[in-house]
């Protein structure tokens, strides 16, 4: 009987890894006769559909069970379909993890035992390495569009002049926030950008007030992606939600600016 | 996503050529503009590596569908406010939680929370200060919980 464990590294004493679809290796082990074999997981670049490219080859290998941290639902149920049983949550070394399994010692869920310290060590380091190409891939994905806001914003500050922004915002606080709300609206995006461009537009003395409401709804108003989000999430719900988070951005920024007003700052 | 920086330059490169005086002032107000975010940027990078070393999306999904009460509030709260990367990739995971049986409160809370941003503040603060970017911090989370509780009020 053979069984697939995700992995971290392609020999057994590698970490069991954390998603079933993307982890580095799937190890195939042999529970009769000892042998494994590692397989480089085809998920592993994480590209949509990877947990599917790892069910199916669990299914050509002719696995019976998979140990991972975690599986989708969607590669969960492939696998369940294909009388592949899935046992999910566990956690440290494979060779651990395998013993524990052979011993009968695992259920679906639980977390197998923790790992030797010297092996710990060795797991955060490639956590942290794995932690900072994330947030290098999440990096170089925000930068581009923050690169073109702030050339836009060049562009802004050179050519389009004060007149002309003061003729939206009228210095009534009321209406420039809801000026202010309706802008972050329509535009949406990494929060970054919004502080940005805040930040900005504060200099060219339009009130706190509106920056205030068009951070906020920068981020929890989208027409954007709402029709992403009623795809996802219902009509009705998206609609509402989109609804009075516009609404709510205006008492949030016109109280935000009282307080800080009050308190003197 | 290159499309626009990309429009960016071509706009900038066009511009250069009718009307270079005032178009090499908007690079320089451009450079200064970016020159002064460098060093929030800098601990934005740093914050970003911890959130990731201690948080999987996984994880973070899981806090939405658990509790109920204070914790019903809490935990997707705390799941709206270190979820990280663009809203369109978090939607299937919140149809898929939708589907397993969570309410429509946690879901608005954490769609809400998601404009305060951890990993963000130092830029937020570099612009705002950091008492403006504390009072907009509490006033999210607090006006998280009353679109919460109208989504699931709303939605019956």
């Amino acid at each position: 009987m053979k069984i697939a464990i995700s992995s971290d590294g392609p020999n057994l004493n590698a970490t069991v890894g954390d998603k079933f679809g993307t982890s580095q290796y799937l190890l195939i082990v042999d529970l009769e006769s000892g042998e494994f074999e590692a397989v480089p997981n085809p998920g592993a670049s994480g590209q949509r559909g990877a947990g599917m490219q790892a069910v199916v080859l669990a299914i050509s290998k002719d696995i019976k069970t998979v140990l991972t941290g975690y599986c989708s639902p969607t590669a969960y149920n492939q696998l369940k379909a294909n009388g592949i049983e899935v046992l999910t949550g566990l956690s440290g070394a494979v060779e651990e993890v395998v013993e524990k399994y052979k011993k009968g010692e695992l259920k679906a869920g639980m977390r197998a035992g923790t790992e030797p310290k010297s092996r710990r060590i060795k797991v955060d380091k490639s956590a942290l390495v794995q932690a900072t190409r994330s947030s290098a891939r999440q990096f170089t994905i925000l930068l581009p569009t923050l690169l073109g806001v702030v050339l836009l914003i060049g562009l802004f500050n050179a050519f389009v002049s004060k007149d002309f922004l003061v003729s939206i915002f009228s210095g009534n606080v009321a209406l420039d926030t809801l000026w202010g709300a309706c802008f972050g609206s329509i535009l949406a995006g990494n929060p970054i950008n919004s502080y940005v461009i805040g930040g900005e537009l504060l200099k060219y003395d339009i009130s706190l007030f509106a920056v205030t409401a068009f951070i906020l709804t920068w981020v929890t108003v989208g027409l954007v992606q709402l029709p992403a989000e009623i795809a996802a999430l219902g009509r009705r719900f998206a609609l509402l939600r989109n609804g009075l988070s516009f609404i709510l951005s205006i008492p949030i920024a016109i109280i935000t600016v009282l307080i800080l007003n009050l308190i003197g700052s | 996503m290159i499309l626009f920086p990309a429009a960016m330059v071509v706009i900038y490169g066009v511009l250069f050529v009718m009307m270079p005086d005032k178009t090499s002032l908007a690079l320089k107000s451009s450079s200064n503009i970016f020159l002064n975010m460098l060093m929030p940027l800098g601990l934005v990078f740093v914050l970003m590596i911890l959130l990731n070393l201690l948080l999987k999306p996984t994880q973070i999904v899981r806090l939405l569908g658990k509790g109920a009460g204070i914790k019903g509030i809490l935990l997707p709260a705390a799941a709206g406010i270190v979820s990280m990367g663009p809203i369109y990739v978090w939607y299937p995971l919140l149809r898929d939680l939708r589907e397993k049986g969570a309410g429509n409160s946690p879901i608005g809370i954490f769609l809400y929370n998601r404009a305060v941003k951890p990993f963000l503040l130092p830029v937020m603060i570099a612009y705002f200060g950091w008492e403006y970017v504390g009072i907009l911090t509490a006033l999210t989370v607090l006006g998280s919980i009353a679109i919460g509780y109208s989504l699931s009020k709303l939605m019956e």
